[in-house]
């Protein structure tokens, strides 16, 4: 099933942080892989995603899980459209921004995160040092809380 | 019987899931234990945990003591002597130790129902490549099928294995019944009564049953607990099918000596906190009184079953008058899938039910349902509010999701 694709890139980012996500990437590999050795899934992942989000969607929108939970492979496939349409316009967003220094070149006035770095008196290599530093200290903080907490 | 009492003994219906009490409907594949069992389980591993029939101290005279009171208890429940009771694992361990102690040859044949737990089919499917021949009983309806079961038995038949009360329908098969047809045509007759000790009132005299097995954890007992009833002259026969410490009087480098049963059957250290903890399940069963708890559960299921019938595409397996399957409903909505059905009850409402093939696969396979059925399972701590919850719901989800 193609939800699992997202599931993958999701539990995987989230299993940085916790095992229990961990887990659930293997699963969603597992899936991904022989869905794209178009073989049926062995797990059941797919359906957990699926109850999931209808049962999130039954107490308030009965109709909403309705329509989800019958056209979930519809919507999977919608979801897997955006997810990777989103994630090449974020590549060519940074391919503009490293080459021309704007993410639109056609109008770079338009371009927020060019604003961002004026607002913030710094330049573009400036601000992704800023961001990854501000990553990296993220995960350092998580992985000591979880040494702290384990101890 | 006093339901809202009864509930006050069991710590895991004091407890909020999503938000919401806990409505245990899964108690056929395992019961919720009241602080009576885990206390006395407690109080084991506390006061005495040591080990029984090896050491002379104080403390293992002790486990002595309660290991032998705990075999007399469970033995007084179903009507047995002390002496006809091992304690195994569970009823999958009691069956598999007939099937290989039996001593059953190329040739001979045992007789199921067709809709038998993987327990009482793996095993016979095994012993069917050594040439021993496995027979099936089809069933008219889903109920016993006399004239089926008469045209199997022939001389061949060495045992006839049945399930009693089926954990998929809950319909119980006429074991006196069975009994005599199979001992007529000098057969044995084992009855795989997991579901039916925990619910019903059991004698294995009345039964006319030579083995019974059923395990603890699914009558409010601990979860590696079980027991396999055996008439003293066949268990005195039979070889045991593990061996090891416990087992033997004495042993040269060449020979051992073994012990009479129950011990010959029971090797290696047993699960003395286990016993324990089921003598204390089957006192607490006895007080509350094994009629009061059918009843219990026949009440609810009735309610439950006209409350569920007008849901649309619903259908029941096995028989549809609700008092021919005990406390156990299991059902199919047309166009859903029933593990959706156990996801959605649980996520909104907190109700824990199976969803499946309840480890009848072969009955599903045969019957063309690959994705088995939704089951819900009473017991004597679940309520009329608890079942009236769980129609309402069902209808919602039904209503919400075709």
């Amino acid at each position: 099933m193609v939800i699992c694709i997202i599931a993958l890139v999701v539990f995987s980012i989230m299993g940085l942080f916790s095992a229990k996500y961990r887990a659930l990437a293997v699963e969603a590999f597992d899936c991904t892989f022989r869905t794209l050795t178009f073989r049926p899934c062995r797990t059941n992942l797919q359906d957990r995603i699926k109850m999931k989000v209808t049962s999130k969607l039954a107490g308030r929108f009965p109709s909403m899980a309705k329509a989800f939970y019958k056209n979930f492979k519809i919507f999977s496939w919608l979801f897997v459209i955006i997810f990777f349409g989103s994630m090449l316009y974020t590549a060519y967003t940074v391919y503009n921004l490293a080459v021309y220094g704007t993410c639109d070149p056609s109008s770079p006035s338009t371009c927020t995160i060019k604003q961002a770095t004026s607002f913030l008196g710094c330049g573009l290599e400036t601000l992704f040092i800023y961001i990854t530093i501000a990553a990296l200290s993220i995960l350092l903080f998580f992985l000591l809380y979880k040494y702290i907490k384990l101890k | 019987m006093d339901v809202k009492k009864i509930r006050e003994d069991f710590p895991a219906l004091q407890q909020k899931i999503h938000g919401k009490p806990l409505i245990y409907f899964d108690s056929s594949c395992m019961s919720l234990r009241p602080k009576q069992v885990i206390d006395a389980m407690n109080e084991y591993y506390e006061k005495f945990p040591a080990c029984a029939g090896r050491s002379i101290h104080t403390l293992s005279q002790k486990v002595d003591e309660e290991y032998r009171k705990a075999r007399e208890v469970v033995a007084k429940f179903i009507g047995a002597k002390a002496e006809e009771i091992i304690f195994t694992r569970n009823t999958t361990e009691g069956i598999n130790l007939i099937a290989n102690s039996l001593g059953l040859k190329s040739g001979d044949a045992v007789v199921t129902s067709d809709i038998e737990h993987n327990s009482n089919l793996l095993p016979w499917q095994m012993l069917a490549k050594k040439g021993v021949k496995h027979k099936i009983v089809f069933s008219k309806d889903m109920q016993f099928d006399e004239s089926n079961f008469r045209k199997t038995m022939d001389s061949s038949v060495k045992l006839v294995s049945f399930v009693h009360t089926s954990n998929l329908s809950g319909y119980t098969f006429p074991a006196e019944k069975i009994a005599k047809i199979a001992h007529d045509n000098s057969s044995l007759v084992m009855f795989d009564c997991a579901q039916s000790v925990p619910h019903k009132q059991i004698d294995v005299h009345k039964l006319g049953a030579d083995f019974i097995a059923f395990s603890g954890h699914k009558m409010l007992g601990p979860s590696g607990m079980g027991v396999l009833y055996g008439k003293k002259e066949l268990l005195e026969e039979m070889s045991p099918f593990l061996l090891g410490g416990d087992t033997v009087a004495n042993s040269t480098y060449e020979t051992h000596e073994l012990l009479k049963p129950p011990e010959k059957f029971e090797a290696g250290l047993q699960n003395y906190a286990g016993a324990i903890g089921l003598a204390a399940a089957v006192k607490y069963l006895e007080k509350v009184g094994m009629k009061e708890i059918e009843k219990h559960e026949e009440e609810l299921n009735e309610i439950i079953t006209e409350g569920i019938s007008s849901i649309r595409g619903l259908k029941i397996i096995g028989p549809q008058p609700a008092k021919l399957r005990g406390g156990i409903i299991s059902f199919n909505i047309e166009g859903l899938n029933p593990h959706d059905i156990a996801m959605m009850l649980d996520s909104t409402a907190s109700i824990a039910i199976r969803s499946g093939a309840h480890c009848v696969h072969s009955w599903f396979n045969a019957n063309n349902l690959p994705r088995g059925s939704a089951r819900a399972s009473l017991y004597l701590y679940n309520t009329e509010e608890e079942a009236k919850i769980f129609i309402d719901k069902l209808r919602e989800i039904s209503n919400t999701l075709r």
